[in-house]
């Protein structure tokens, strides 16, 4: 067998003869009722306390309860997209400066990249829509929750992409130099471009923890799919229902996103760079 | 008001804000790495259904944004007789979150270690059990360092879910949306302090990461 077929998980057993088998059966078998008790458990509280009545379920019959919430998602996306947008361009520049060899630019780049990546997109949220206003600065709801959202992400692409930039071979570079390029060519026409098809899947994968950053929108009124749900709440009178259909739509869109990226990051056989694998400081 | 007047006013409550923050970081992270490490066994056995129950809890929770999910605990778990106290939902959120992110580290330290080093530590004749703490939770453990580390930073970040419930006394962000609403003409003062704290924590704990990393790192 080839070791491409087995997975790590499955590699750690050996191949059980017949009493391992029995014992596994057993223990499956008993592993099934406790996870079939918890679900029943579960169950039996939104039964008992009436949370499964059909009054609090049926709105989600009526087709403007969904254009709602389709409004509601369209609102995180627009939110999502030019956060993205704006993340990339902050993260691009941030990474250039950091690596321009210029010491002070390198210095304050790196400030800047640590401070977005050491503080939580909450607090960001709060200096815009509360700190900002006390200065005479308005501005919509919609820059309120956007702006923070891209500069929490922005640190964190402009890690991705220095970590896309080290990942393109020295040799290209010193090429590119030795050819008469100036290190300025060099890094726009050489080592970015290739920089980028290298991060493509670790943008994809980012773009996850900006569409979570995203429903804070409620906090500023903007009408995301958090805020969307909080007024169909208020209409229908179904917190549990309204709440629970919402958090699964998000996990779908996300879990979406990242098989996304972990496809892409197959087909180009370029690994995933996350916060959780670059280094921390 | 300027930093001095700040902190004559509200600096015994910056001060409890910032032993909440990182009190509630070290139990949530605490609990959150027991958590994790059941949920891995859960996903490496060969109980077929406890592995579809460790996967979908991972995936449930890395992919649920931490404000829905704080919402449906304080708010929609009452509905289902289930009421916590402010902070214990807060904390439940933060742990259910890093919890799932850690048990991913874990996996991938495992998976690290190649299929390999297995057959050969099978070949040798070691027992499942001794291929287990010799050789994989050795490494996967040394690998999972960095990973938890910034698992670590991103804890005391989620804490800010806090903000979102009437805390008392608050953690960092809680307290500045409390000051600021107070404090008509406070300006940025009181955001400047609690965003240099939790950044100046994260550039430490991120130290101390890269530290430990450089002592137990697997060279491979």
């Amino acid at each position: 067998m080839s070791a491409h077929t087995v997975s790590m998980r499955d590699a750690l057993y050996e191949e059980p003869g017949p009493k391992t088998r029995r014992r596994t059966r057993i223990v499956t078998a008993v592993s099934l009722v406790l996870v079939a008790v918890g679900v029943g458990f579960v169950v039996r509280q939104f039964y008992i306390t009436g949370q499964l009545d059909a009054k609090y379920w049926s709105f989600f019959l009526r087709p403007s309860t969904w254009l709602y919430i389709a409004g509601g998602f369209l609102g995180t996306l627009r939110v999502a997209a030019v956060a993205g947008a704006i993340a990339l361009v902050l993260g691009i520049l941030l990474m250039l400066a950091r690596t321009s060899g210029v010491k002070p630019l390198a210095a304050i780049a790196r400030v800047i990249t640590d401070f977005f990546r050491g503080v939580p997109s909450l607090l960001l949220i709060y200096f815009f829509y509360l700190a900002l206003p006390q200065y005479g600065l308005r501005i919509s709801a919609f820059w309120m929750i956007t702006l923070p959202v891209a500069l929490a992400a922005s640190g964190v692409l402009a890690e991705v992409f220095r970590a896309g930039v080290n990942a393109v071979p020295r040799g290209q570079t010193e090429a590119a130099l030795s050819i008469g390029l100036t290190p300025g060519k060099t890094m726009i026409k050489i080592v970015l471009p290739q920089a980028l098809r290298i991060v493509v899947p670790s943008l994809i994968s980012q773009l996850v923890v900006v569409v979570k950053d995203t429903t804070v929108a409620y906090v500023v009124s903007y009408p995301d799919l958090m805020q969307n749900a909080r007024v169909l709440i208020t209409n229908n009178d179904a917190l549990v229902q309204v709440y629970f259909v919402v958090a699964i739509l998000y996990v779908l869109v996300n879990f979406a996103i990242n098989q996304l990226s972990i496809y892409m990051a197959r087909r180009s056989g370029n690994p995933i760079i996350s916060r959780a694998t670059e280094n921390p400081t | 008001m300027d930093y001095a007047g700040l902190f004559a006013a509200y600096g015994d409550k910056y001060l409890l804000a910032v032993f909440e923050t990182l009190s509630m970081t070290a139990v949530c992270f605490a609990i959150a790495m027991v958590l994790s490490v059941l949920i891995t066994v859960m996903r490496v056995s060969p109980i077929k259904p406890l592995r579809l129950v460790g996967d979908l809890y991972v995936q449930v929770f890395r992919n649920i944004p931490g404000v829905a999910l704080l919402i449906i605990v304080a708010y929609a778990l009452p509905y289902l007789k289930v009421t916590l106290p402010w902070k214990t939902c807060v904390e439940v959120a933060v742990v259910l979150l890093a919890s799932a992110f850690g048990s991913e580290n874990f996996m991938t330290g495992i998976n690290a270690i190649g299929v390999g080093q297995i057959e050969a530590a099978r070949s040798i004749g070691l027992t499942f059990t001794q291929t287990m703490t010799k050789i994989v939770i050795p490494q996967a453990l040394r690998s999972a360092v960095l990973p938890m580390t910034n698992l670590l930073i991103a804890t005391m970040l989620t804490t800010a879910l806090g903000s979102q419930v009437p805390l008392n006394p608050q953690e960092l962000t809680g307290l500045v949306s409390y000051i600021t609403t107070r404090e008509t003409a406070i300006g940025i003062l009181p955001f400047t302090v609690s965003a240099v704290v939790y950044a100046g924590f994260s550039v430490l704990m991120g130290l101390a990461g890269n530290a430990i990393d450089k002592r137990v790192r697997v060279i491979r």
